[in-house]
């Protein structure tokens, strides 16, 4: 039941994208670019700190392999 | 028809509106860009667990709070300034201007009101998921709040979505979705908006730096600088594109303001070679530059994105005006006489003939006789024309270089934030002190590309409150000097109060660092904050 919820709900949030993305497309190209842009923005900075992590991981490895 | 107004009253007027506005928008970019900071911050907690990113998100949310707070305080009597001040104009325009002011009061500034409380208070009252996307609504809800106040603003710009009615004397709407999707308030909201994310970047990435130079918190510190550089770099390109989107949308909408922009005093019809101005010195009463330093082969594609389109010089835009003030007057002289009979078509025929320039008629009444357009005859006529149509004419000087030094911040946060972020991906800024110092010490500049975007936006809209249709020195109140002068020291105080405030605030929380956030729940929080000695741990204890 939980999954169908959890269905129903991602199903709108992608009906109500589309919707944006139609509307502003059409009628206001420099907001769709906001909503896309500061998706963007927030996801590669967001990659960013994973990567980061990774980094750090990978650091933590090489000084315990040295030892 | 006198509607004229002490101008010593309009000019006290304009410079509170101008301070209260500068000195609010000291406080809303760092929320806008803050919040979505934040919400980053709480996204990569989410997604991998690592209670340092929680603790980030609360210590740079506490700073945020500090600033949010005074924020909202500096912008809510501006809202009423309008009324108070400005009442000529919210009668002339307030149908139109009101109604995007009222939908951020009830829908955005409601949004973010609501869920920041939730944001800073329901840490251990919801879940990690349902936090995240409060702090999501936090986000959108201030950025909604600064979409409606840039589609008000839009229409001040360039008005599109009202009309003018005679029998009322005033603006209506005509068209809401027109409003809403005015180019002119979709281009300044995305680069108000980005121009907020580059200052929520610069704050943290100028803190993080100063932690990094003096060796403390120093987990929170590196995490913290890799995120904000990431996020600092794309938004300067994106406020950078949506500049440039803004000069060329004003190519048309606003080509006063882009010739004072400019510095163009005469048209050059040789577009392919036209230069653009690095640097002049404007003289108004010459009518050209005395000094100029112009780059060739620059100006008309930079401007018009074509080889082939000229732009209009001050001089020629100063002759262009006058025929527009001819039937300006007549629109007036013609309006005049409808409303005190709303049976004489032929007036109402002559007024709708020559409406479009009916701002250019309330431009000249200040120079008629008696401030009577009646009083204008072909004796007096060609004088009240030169001197109405070089009112047209923004400040120059004020209007080139205070677009200047926005554009050379901008570009310098830009290659700044390039270079934080390639060294922080390579995980080597520790290595280059200079740079981090460069990031300290370049702090204020977000906030001085913002105002000095303002003066160019509003300083450019001049003579206008609303482009083309109704000029500042009527839209005032017709208050006395001593209320006008008397509310601008206070105001000044209170602001200056508030500035004070956060500054302090601000230097005491930061330098304090993360330390203090937590305090005596660092260790049971588990995860012990950066300067502790269990924040000294290695990252990945912290899962």
């Amino acid at each position: 039941m939980k999954a169908f919820w959890n269905f129903l709900g991602l199903l709108a949030i992608m009906i109500l994208s589309l919707f944006l993305a139609v509307i502003t497309g059409d009628y206001g190209p420099w907001y769709f670019a906001w909503l896309v842009g500061t998706t963007m923005i927030v996801l590669i900075a967001a990659a960013g700190a994973v990567m980061f992590e990774k980094q750090e991981e990978e650091q933590q490895g090489k000084k315990g392999s040295i030892h | 028809m006198s509607m004229m107004i002490d101008p010593t009253v309009v000019d006290l007027s304009r410079l509170q509106f101008a301070l209260t506005a500068l000195y609010h928008f000291l406080f809303v970019p760092l929320t806008l860009g803050m919040t979505f900071i934040l919400a980053t911050m709480e996204t990569v907690y989410v997604i991998t667990g690592k209670q340092i990113y929680k603790e980030m998100t609360q210590f740079w949310g506490k700073l945020f709070g500090i600033n949010f707070a005074l924020g909202v305080a500096t912008g809510l009597t501006m809202e009423f300034e309008f009324g108070t001040n400005w009442s000529m104009y919210s009668h002339f325009v307030g149908d139109i201007f009101g109604t995007p002011l009222a939908i951020e009061g009830l829908m955005a500034f409601f949004m973010e009101s609501t869920f920041v409380g939730v944001m800073f208070f329901g840490w251990d009252r919801i879940s990690a998921k349902a936090h995240l996307v409060v702090t999501y609504l936090v986000a959108l809800g201030s950025n909604l709040s600064a979409l409606w106040i840039l589609i008000a603003n839009g229409f001040m710009q360039d008005p599109r979505g009202g009309t003018f009615d005679p029998n009322t004397m005033r603006m209506q709407f005509s068209n809401f979705v027109d409003l809403i999707f005015n180019v002119d308030a979709q281009a300044k909201f995305v680069h108000t908006s980005l121009a907020g994310f580059v200052t929520g970047s610069m704050f943290v990435m100028a803190v993080s730096a100063y932690y990094l130079l003096t060796k403390r918190h120093q987990d929170l510190a590196r995490r913290s600088f890799r995120i904000a550089t990431l996020f600092g770099v794309i938004s300067s390109i994106g406020v950078v594109t949506l500049g440039d989107a803004l000069g060329f949308i004003d190519v048309n909408a606003q080509p006063t303001k882009v010739a004072a922009m400019e510095a163009i005093w005469n048209t050059d019809r040789n577009t392919v070679s036209a230069p653009w101005n690095l640097i002049a010195f404007p003289s108004e009463s010459q009518g050209r530059n005395l000094f100029e330093i112009g780059i060739p082969y620059v100006l008309t594609p930079l401007l018009t994105h074509t080889e082939t389109r000229v732009i209009p010089g001050i001089n020629q835009l100063v002759q262009d005006a006058k025929p527009r003030i001819v039937s300006g007057i007549q629109a007036m002289v013609a309006l005049e006489a409808y409303n005190k009979d709303h049976a004489d078509t032929q007036a109402l025929a002559v007024f709708k003939a020559n409406e479009k320039d009916m701002g250019f008629g309330f431009l000249a009444m200040q120079y008629a006789p008696d401030q009577d357009l009646k009083n204008i005859n072909t004796t007096n006529l060609p004088s009240i024309l030169d001197k109405t149509a070089k009112d047209t004419i923004p400040n120059v000087w004020v209007e080139f270089w205070a677009f200047r030094l926005m554009v050379a911040s901008g570009f310098f946060m830009l290659g700044l934030f390039a270079f934080a972020a390639y060294y922080s991906l390579k995980n080597e800024m520790e290595k280059h002190p200079v740079l981090l110092k460069m990031a300290l010490w370049s702090l204020p500049l977000p906030w001085i590309a913002s105002e000095f975007g303002w003066i160019t936006a509003e300083n450019g809209r001049q003579p206008w409150t609303v482009y083309n249709w109704l000029p500042t020195f009527i839209s005032a109140s017709s208050h006395t000097i001593g209320y006008m002068a008397f509310s601008l020291v206070g105001f000044t105080l209170l602001y200056s109060s508030f500035i004070a405030a956060e500054l302090y605030l601000m230097f005491k929380y930061a330098r304090l660092g993360p330390t203090a956030h937590h305090g005596h729940d660092a260790a049971a929080a588990g995860g012990g904050m950066a300067g502790q000695p269990a924040f000294a741990k290695p990252s990945m204890d912290r899962k």
